[in-house]
Formats: C-alpha cells, sequence, structure tokens
C-alpha cells in the first residue's frame, strides 16, 4: 500500500532524510519511531505530497507521489503534529469544509458520515460550538474525525494519541486497531508513545538522524537488542542443592539469584525448548516453582539502546 | 481548474473573516467615514458663506478641469461649484483607497493569517489544487472588498444626492460617467493588484500583522492619486480614469503570474516551520 525507495529530502547543507526505503502491507499498522529531529515528519509530508523529495520514490495507495499528488492526497487522511482546525469555525463547519474538500459532494452524506464520527467521540452535542472553546484533548480527537473522515485507504497519524487522558488515548487505539483490522486501512503511525507502537504495530522502523536504524516486529527488535531470552523463576526457596543442579545444565547460560533471595534469572539459548527442561530439573533438585516468567526487554528499552547506539556512532 | 472547490475555498474563509473582527473593523470603519463623513463636510460646506473657489483651495484644480466642465461651472452660482468640485472631484480619489485597503487586509488574512494559526497543513493536503486555493482565497479578498467599495459608493451617492437635490434645482449628481468608471473600472483592477501585491508579501512574511503592516505601502500610489487630483496635476477624468484601468490590467497580469508561482506548498509549508 506505501512502497518507498531510497527517499531522500535534503534542506540546503542539512539532509533531514536519508535513502528511507520500506513497504508496508494494505491494513497493516506501521510505527515509525524516533527522536525529534529524526526525520518523521519530514517522511509524512513527503508521502503525503507537501514536499517533494530531494531524490528517490514513493508509492501510496498506487499513485505515484511525483506524478500522481492529487490521487495520492485523495487516498491519505492525515493527522499533522498541529491539529490545524480553524478555531473561528465550529466543530462542524470545521468537518463539513474538510468532508466537502476531500470530496464528499452530498451535504446528507456529509452530515451522515460527520455525525456517525463525531458520536464515536462524544462531540456531537458540541458540533455547533466553535473549535476554541474546545480542550486540547477535543481538538485532537476532532482532527483525527477530520483525517478519516473521507474513510481514506491510508492514513498519516503524527502522534495521534498525544495531549489525551488515558481514556481517550484507549478510544483513539481502539479505533486504529478497528480501521486497520476491520476496515483494512493501512495506518503509518508516528509516535513517541512506544506502549502504543507496540501495542498496535505489527512492524516499526526505527529513524534517527534522518536514516532508518532498525526495520522489524516489536519482537525482532527486542530479540536484536537482547537476543538470549532471560527466565524469572519465583521457587518457595532457593537452595544451593537446585542452583547447582540448574549451573551444571549447558543449557543455561547464566544463572542470577535476584535481590528478591527466593527469585532467579537463568539466560537460555531457546525459550521455548529450554523452558520444560528447566523445570524438569529444579523439580528433580527438590525445588518447589510459583511461577515461570519469559523475560524481554520492552520495546522502549529496545528503542533507547538503539537510539544511545546511533548517537555514539 | 475546479471551481466548486475555489469556492469552497472562499465560503470557509468568508466564514472566519466575519467572525473577526481585527479584519472586520477596518474593512467596515474606513468606508463608513468615506461615505458618511464627507457628505456631512459638503452639507456644511453648502451652507457656509459663499466663497471664490477661483482664488481659494480649489483653484489648481478647477483651472486644469476640461473645457466643458469649466464651462458649466462658470454657469454656476460659487457656492454650487464648490459644492460640484468637491462631490465629483476632490473626494472621489479617496474611494479607491476602500479597495485596496480592503482587499489587502483580507488577503493578509487569508494568505499570512492562514499560515500563522497553523491551519495550513491540513489544507494543503486536501486534493485541492494550488490554483483553486489561490482562486478561493483571491476571490474572498475580492468579493467583500468590491461589496464594500459599491456599497460605500451607493451610500455616498444617495445622501450627497439628497444633500444637493436643492442646491441643484433638481437635478441629481451621482452617479456620474467619471464615478461608475472609477468604481466598476479601476477599483476592480486595483483590487486584484492590491490583492495579488499581498500574495507576494504573504509568502515572505510569517504573520498577518507582519503582511499587513508592510501592505500599506500598497496605499502609496493610491494617496499620490489623492494629492495629485486635489492639487489640480491629475484629473480623474474618463480618459486618465481608461489609461488607469488599462495599465493596472497589464500590472495585475503580471503580479498574478508572480503571485502564482510563489504560491506552491512547499514554499508555504517551509514558512511555516
Amino acid at each position: 500500500m506505501i512502497e518507498t525507495k531510497n527517499l531522500t529530502r535534503k534542506f540546503r547543507n542539512i539532509t533531514a532524510v536519508d535513502n528511507i526505503s520500506f513497504n508496508i502491507e494494505k491494513g497493516e499498522v506501521f510505527g515509525f519511531l524516533g527522536p525529534n529531529g529524526a526525520g518523521k515528519t519530514t517522511t509524512i509530508r513527503m508521502l503525503a505530497c507537501l514536499i517533494s523529495p530531494t531524490e528517490g520514490t514513493a508509492t501510496v495507495a498506487g499513485y505515484d507521489i511525483r506524478s500522481d499528488p492529487t490521487k495520492v492526497r485523495e487516498s491519505i487522511g492525515i493527522l499533522t503534529e498541529n491539529p490545524s482546525l480553524y478555531e473561528r469555525l465550529t466543530a462542524y463547519e470545521n468537518m463539513d469544509f474538510f468532508a466537502a474538500a476531500y470530496g464528499i459532494k452530498t451535504s446528507d452524506e456529509r452530515q451522515q458520515r460527520i455525525r456517525e464520527l463525531l458520536d464515536f467521540f462524544n462531540l456531537w452535542d458540541r458540533r455547533n460550538d466553535k473549535v476554541a472553546t474546545f480542550s486540547k484533548g477535543m481538538k485532537q480527537k476532532l482532527a483525527i474525525v477530520r483525517a478519516i473522515v473521507h474513510r481514506p485507504p491510508v492514513l498519516f497519524l503524527d502522534e495521534p494519541t498525544a495531549g489525551l487522558d488515558p481514556e481517550s488515548a484507549k478510544e483513539i487505539r481502539d479505533l486504529m486497531f478497528q480501521l486497520s483490522q476491520h476496515e483494512k486501512r493501512t495506518i503509518l503511525l508516528c509516535t513517541h508513545h512506544l506502549e502504543d507502537a507496540e501495542k498496535l504495530c505489527k512492524r516499526v522502523l526505527i529513524m534517527n538522524k534522518g536514516r532508518c536504524i532498525l526495520t522489524g516486529s516489536p519482537n525482532e527488535l527486542r530479540d536484536k537488542i537482547n537476543p538470549q531470552p532471560v527466565l524469572e523463576i519465583e521457587l518457595t526457596k532457593v537452595s544451593s542443592i537446585v542452583l547447582n543442579a540448574i549451573k551444571n545444565e549447558n543449557y543455561a547460560k547464566e544463572v542470577k539469584v535476584l535481590d528478591q533471595e527466593n527469585i532467579i534469572a537463568v539466560s537460555v539459548g531457546d525459550a521455548r525448548v529450554d523452558t520444560p527442561k528447566i523445570v524438569r530439573t529444579i523439580v528433580e533438585a527438590q525445588g518447589q516453582i510459583l511461577s515461570v516468567k519469559l523475560l524481554r526487554p520492552s520495546l522502549e528499552e529496545a528503542y533507547l539502546k538503539l537510539i544511545k547506539e546511533g548517537k555514539q556512532q | 481548474m475546479n471551481m466548486q472547490k475555489a469556492w469552497l475555498v472562499f465560503k470557509k474563509d468568508w466564514l472566519e473573516i466575519k467572525r473577526n473582527w481585527q479584519v472586520l473593523l477596518p474593512i467596515i470603519l474606513l468606508p463608513l467615514i468615506f461615505s458618511v463623513v464627507f457628505p456631512i463636510i459638503i452639507s456644511s460646506v453648502s451652507n457656509a458663506p459663499t466663497q471664490d473657489v477661483s482664488s481659494g483651495d480649489f483653484q489648481l484644480l478647477t483651472a486644469n478641469l476640461p473645457a466643458d466642465v469649466q464651462a458649466l461651472l462658470a454657469e454656476m452660482t460659487p457656492n454650487q461649484v464648490m459644492v460640484y468640485i468637491m462631490v465629483l472631484y476632490f473626494f472621489a480619489p479617496f474611494f479607491l483607497i476602500i479597495p485596496v485597503m480592503a482587499s489587502s487586509v483580507m488577503a493578509s488574512d487569508s494568505f499570512a493569517g492562514e499560515r500563522e494559526r497553523k491551519t495550513i497543513e491540513a489544507l494543503l493536503a486536501t486534493p485541492i489544487s494550488n490554483s483553486e486555493l489561490l482562486m478561493g482565497k483571491i476571490l474572498v479578498s475580492f468579493i467583500p472588498a468590491m461589496i464594500v467599495t459599491i456599497a460605500s459608493f451607493a451610500v455616498y451617492s444617495t445622501i450627497v444626492d439628497i444633500i444637493t437635490f436643492e442646491i441643484f434645482n433638481g437635478i441629481l449628481l451621482l452617479p456620474n460617467a467619471n464615478w461608475l468608471i472609477m468604481i466598476f473600472g479601476v477599483a476592480p483592477v486595483i483590487a486584484i493588484c492590491s490583492i495579488g501585491l499581498t500574495v507576494i508579501i504573504s509568502a515572505k512574511v510569517k504573520g498577518f500583522k507582519e503582511a499587513q503592516q508592510i501592505s500599506v505601502i500598497l496605499l502609496l500610489p493610491v494617496l499620490g492619486l489623492v494629492f495629485g487630483q486635489m492639487s489640480g496635476l491629475i484629473i480623474l477624468g474618463p480618459l486618465v480614469l481608461a489609461a488607469l484601468i488599462g495599465i493596472l490590467a497589464v500590472v495585475d497580469v503580471a503580479i498574478i503570474y508572480a503571485g502564482v508561482r510563489m504560491f506552491q506548498r512547499e514554499e508555504i509549508l517551509a514558512k511555516n516551520n
């Protein structure tokens, strides 16, 4: 649905985006991660045909961003960094303008669609209020309504949950899930909320200083920074017999007793194969197991490590 | 170009402008002063003791008027001459300030203001083309400016005719050919010129106020006409007005061409950051 090849954008001497290539499948939520100034917004602007690439190509919904910009714009919905709403207009007037601008011709059709979306976000009762009177969260929701009002097959969402309370953020996440899973809309999600990326994205791309550092699923990223799985095992009591029994097994790469004293952390080669073996060893050594957990670094840890490595290079 | 999309931009911008007193106030106040205060001055002059215009402030102006007008003035009383000159010549170029000022205030708000309020990115992301956007924004600057100009001319004419009806024994002074050419010929081309220049200025500055402040220089040529006519150096007769329309039309084409070239999504966004 989205395909970029060596996409590059230079602003005089600064290369904001440097040779970015990636593909996004239909119905996929693709996470775009990176610190401020990494080049995420510039990439989105190129894909939305707001600025042209210096080098490279891209297609969005089958249309080339260089030769078919109007078709690309018709196929996308965009949530920009700022809500970009007309504060002197009412919520309804704003949505009606954008719905018409995106080609919804009849006012009945526009009204039906706007009502459906404003109802979803509990904003229908405020439709005749000027946007200037709205809270930050309400403006953000309204900007999302604007992005999806014309049912675009591709969505570019720049920080959709920024400034929202937890309940509203969950509403947005649920909506994104629904849009991708049930309506097969492709979403490029630009976010600093790694929790959002972890929950929603099938794959993520980490950018820094205009370059792509890594692309893959959140699990693949974790594995890349910490390839050795760690099992956290809680016992009723950690005895020396149990510890020695584990240490004598060659699948146990490293064994540590954690501060809590009744928990041990064992680094293994393959968690799926080694977990039953280690459980058997502990049981045979008369140990009593309370729980076994597979520890993985969070996406946040993986992200921070990658960015730190990028800075050091 | 899809005119429906241009109208859509026009309607949206007009809704915004209608609710913005910062923009509306100068557009309403200035024409109101011109169309109401000027006739009041005329009324007080008409009631004042008779003066000899051939030796007063209007000496140069009357001396440079066309021969047929001078012949007409020769048959009038000094009081009638004074009112006639003030109504038809002295105040006329002031009314060209209205389309220049109104269109530049609205164009500044529509172009630079939209960028200042950070609403431009979502607008540029829509499938509305550059030419449709530009046309919509030119229309929202041009149509209200012309409505205000024509309305203030209509109010001025009505009040003047009421005041001078008796003085000129039932003859209505306005509208006359000169004024009609000025309002329906010069005012539109001068408004387009002002909008084009404001588009160019707006592309170079960051905000509405900055654009408006620079746009004040657009008034200088019009003020030149005002003082030129007051001093009798230029008389806005049919020929001068026709020449003015021709020159401004050429300037309009050049300025709009430059404006279209500068009205590029990328340039606008670059200024937005």
